[in-house]
């Protein structure tokens, strides 16, 4: 046993040095650098309209970069009353994160921890909703939510949005307690805490990185989904950032203002970027939880 | 400080598995009682049931006079050290030394206090401030031993707490643990199963197997006058050396020599079920090199051997010699063949060691006279592997 892993261990730095002998570091620049540039132009090209006039940004050949910056698409967002909107899918994206993290960690708990009849079953049952394609239950979504005289409301939408996203949250919060050693939680047993003074104080601050990164998924579906909130939502008032800009973009005889469109991606964009940024530690290593031990 | 009193604890798993049977233990107040016994054998999961971590299945757990069968872990005032120490990793050694006692809703001022009080006895004042990650294995340990001990329990429960130590570390935090047990008094169970730690830490020591109570006695108790083949296999190292032996009048025949019955020896087979075969027992310090003996006591027992494997130890050799197949011990009760992991020498039945001062002039290949006295020999029933003798020490 101690062989073979020994014999994989040295294996990829092996591979390592054999693929580095074959190419130089200025190569390995080279394509790292064509991929992030894949990657960063669309971006590039969203700021860079953002700052032109609308003229500018719908001219035919495109200018790469703005001949005038101007603040008129910002200002226009503005005038277009954008921060409803915001608000709308603030609300609606918080609502989601607190819900989804409240039932993913106390479920993920339970089936991780609790033996009872029927726990594979419905672990599986749950994760199998991943495989139904997302456009095939807003019909009967619609329906519940109807019955429930909750359509063409937030607090619906913020339902439909933890529904969805709790298969993949419960499947990263499951294997998270799993993971942590039950001595932990023998040991907060032992010093006197209830179950639910464990799992607030000692499993989910162990288990933070998965926390942080169901958060995450929830925060980033919620604040840019738009065909659920399209078909949930008919009083403009209610729209969500994503549904607004649809009724932004189109100008004289079907037209796009490429401007305006572009400065409500960045409104849509800077909140996913600083999230991002601010969380991103937690995120790759509540990913890579279980991956190793 | 209380008494721990286990009455018939008996744990059956779901799956039908007897994990412990029966078990009928008392420790005193103050007491240190260790728990040994090879990897299954039910004592981790008897010191879980003492914590209120397993169902008790059957029988009855009294700790301080009182019947805690039904009581959770935090209604039986006890405090548990783990093996892999279960220290909160998110919390720093105040806040993990702090926890239990905020849960029983103690005072912030005398929580600091304790916690300060506990941290220079194992001293750990520098590190309060650190977490677990950014501690050593032998610090993360201590800190283990803190949580526990700041609580004031009526018990401590130890679950192999220093197997995750280096061997050097391992000694020093063994004799500082028994300086703290000592300092503190409580009333100690302390599962192992290393035979040394079980030797040198406790008042008295629990030697268990398969699920089942085998003895219960003094360190030196045990070794000199194990209750059967399993305790004295398992506890000594080497192991004790064991040899079928023949019955033949008034002469034991065995593989090193006839060795005339004595009134002892006699006794011995009186209380066997067998009156014509045993097997006997004989530590290996108890082989002397005939070399290095001037006068040989009355009734001696001479022999002579090839050294197959000499292992020099430092201030002592442990030489091997190969007896051949004639002497093997039967399966059903060699301790050697136990589970998986077991700490038993795993010395075959055609091995004799014995235990030579460094100045014996013995090489491999060579051979080498050896003696021992009869009164040093252990007789075991072969059927049931019962101690027939009472031992000379």
């Amino acid at each position: 046993m101690s062989a073979t892993s020994a014999t994989l261990g040295r294996t990829p730095p092996r591979r390592r040095s054999l693929l580095r002998q074959a190419m130089p570091g200025i190569a390995w620049w080279a394509i790292c650098g064509l991929v992030a540039l894949m990657f960063l132009f669309p971006l590039a090209m969203v700021v860079l309209t953002v700052l032109k006039t609308s003229s500018e940004a719908a001219a035919t050949p495109p200018h790469y970069l703005p001949q005038h910056l101007s603040g008129q698409n910002f200002r226009a967002l503005s005038n277009a009353d954008i921060w409803k909107y915001v608000i709308n899918s603030a609300g609606v994206a918080l609502g989601t994160v607190v819900g989804t993290v409240i039932v993913a960690t106390l479920a993920g708990y339970g089936f991780a921890r609790y033996r009872f009849p029927g726990r594979t079953l419905l672990f599986l049952g749950s994760l199998m909703t991943l495989m139904v394609p997302f456009q095939a239950l807003l019909t009967p979504l619609y329906s519940v939510l109807v019955f429930l005289h909750l359509a063409n409301s937030l607090i619906g939408l913020t339902l439909v949005y933890i529904t969805f996203q709790l298969p993949f949250s419960l499947f990263v919060m499951r294997n998270a307690f799993a993971e942590i050693p039950q001595e932990i939680e023998d040991a907060a047993a032992m010093d006197g805490a209830s179950t639910l003074a464990t799992l607030r104080r000692v499993m989910v601050p162990v288990a933070k990185p998965a926390v942080v990164t169901v958060a995450l998924f929830a925060f980033f579906s919620a604040w840019n989904e738009f065909l659920a909130a399209l078909i949930f939502l008919s009083d403009q008032s209610r729209y969500t950032l994503p549904v607004f800009l649809t009724t932004l973009v189109t100008g004289k005889l079907g037209a796009i203002n490429w401007g305006l469109l572009e400065a409500g991606v960045v409104v849509t964009i800077v909140p996913c970027l600083v999230i991002f940024l601010l969380l991103q530690r937690y995120y790759v290593r509540g990913l890579m939880s279980g991956a190793v031990r | 400080m209380s008494e721990i009193a286990l009455k018939g604890l008996t744990k059956r798993f779901d799956d039908g598995t007897l994990a412990v049977e029966d078990l009928n233990l008392e420790i005193g107040d103050g007491e240190l009682m260790i728990l040994v016994g090879p990897s299954g054998c039910g004592k981790t999961t008897a010191l879980r049931m003492i914590a209120g971590l397993e169902e008790i299945s059957d029988g009855e757990l009294w700790i301080d006079g009182e019947l805690v069968n039904d009581f959770p872990p935090k209604h039986r005032d006890i405090a548990m050290v783990f093996q892999n120490y279960a220290l909160y990793p998110h919390m720093t050694v105040r806040q993990n030394m702090s926890f239990g006692l905020e849960q029983a809703k103690v005072d912030k001022d005398e929580i600091a206090r304790k916690v300060k009080e506990t941290a220079e006895i194992l001293d750990l004042t520098e590190h309060l401030d650190r977490r677990p990650g950014q501690l050593s294995g032998g610090q993360r340990q201590r800190v283990a031993m803190g949580r526990a001990i700041v609580r004031d329990p009526k018990a401590f429960l130890m679950d192999e707490p220093l197997s995750n130590l280096d061997a050097k570390l391992r000694t020093q935090m063994r004799t500082e643990l028994a300086r703290i047990q000592n300092q503190l008094g409580t009333t100690t169970v302390y599962v192992t199963h290393d035979q040394i730690e079980a030797m040198t830490l406790g008042d008295r020591v629990a030697v268990m197997r398969r699920g089942i109570l085998q003895q219960v006695a003094s360190p030196r108790e045990l070794y000199e006058q194990p209750a059967n083949l399993f305790v004295a296999g398992f506890m000594g190292s080497p192991a004790i050396n064991l040899l079928t032996a023949q019955v033949e009048s008034d002469t034991l025949r065995s593989p090193l020599g006839d060795v005339a019955l004595d009134r002892r020896l006699r006794d011995a087979l009186e209380h066997g079920d067998r009156t014509d075969r045993v097997i006997i027992g004989l530590r290996p310090e108890h082989l002397q090199d005939a070399a290095l003996t001037e006068r040989m006591p009355d009734g001696t027992v001479t022999f002579s051997g090839e050294v197959s494997v000499l292992e020099a130890m430092g201030a002592e050799y442990y030489a091997h010699f190969d007896l051949g197949d004639q002497t093997s011990v039967s399966e059903a009760i060699d301790p050697s063949h136990d589970a998986e992991g077991d700490p038993v020498g795993r010395r075959h039945g055609n091995d004799l060691v014995a235990r030579l001062p460094i100045n014996s002039d013995v090489h491999e290949g060579n051979s080498i006279k050896l003696w021992f006295e009869p009164g040093h020999l252990h007789v075991f029933d072969p059927e049931s592997g019962r101690r027939l003798t009472e031992a000379k020490a």
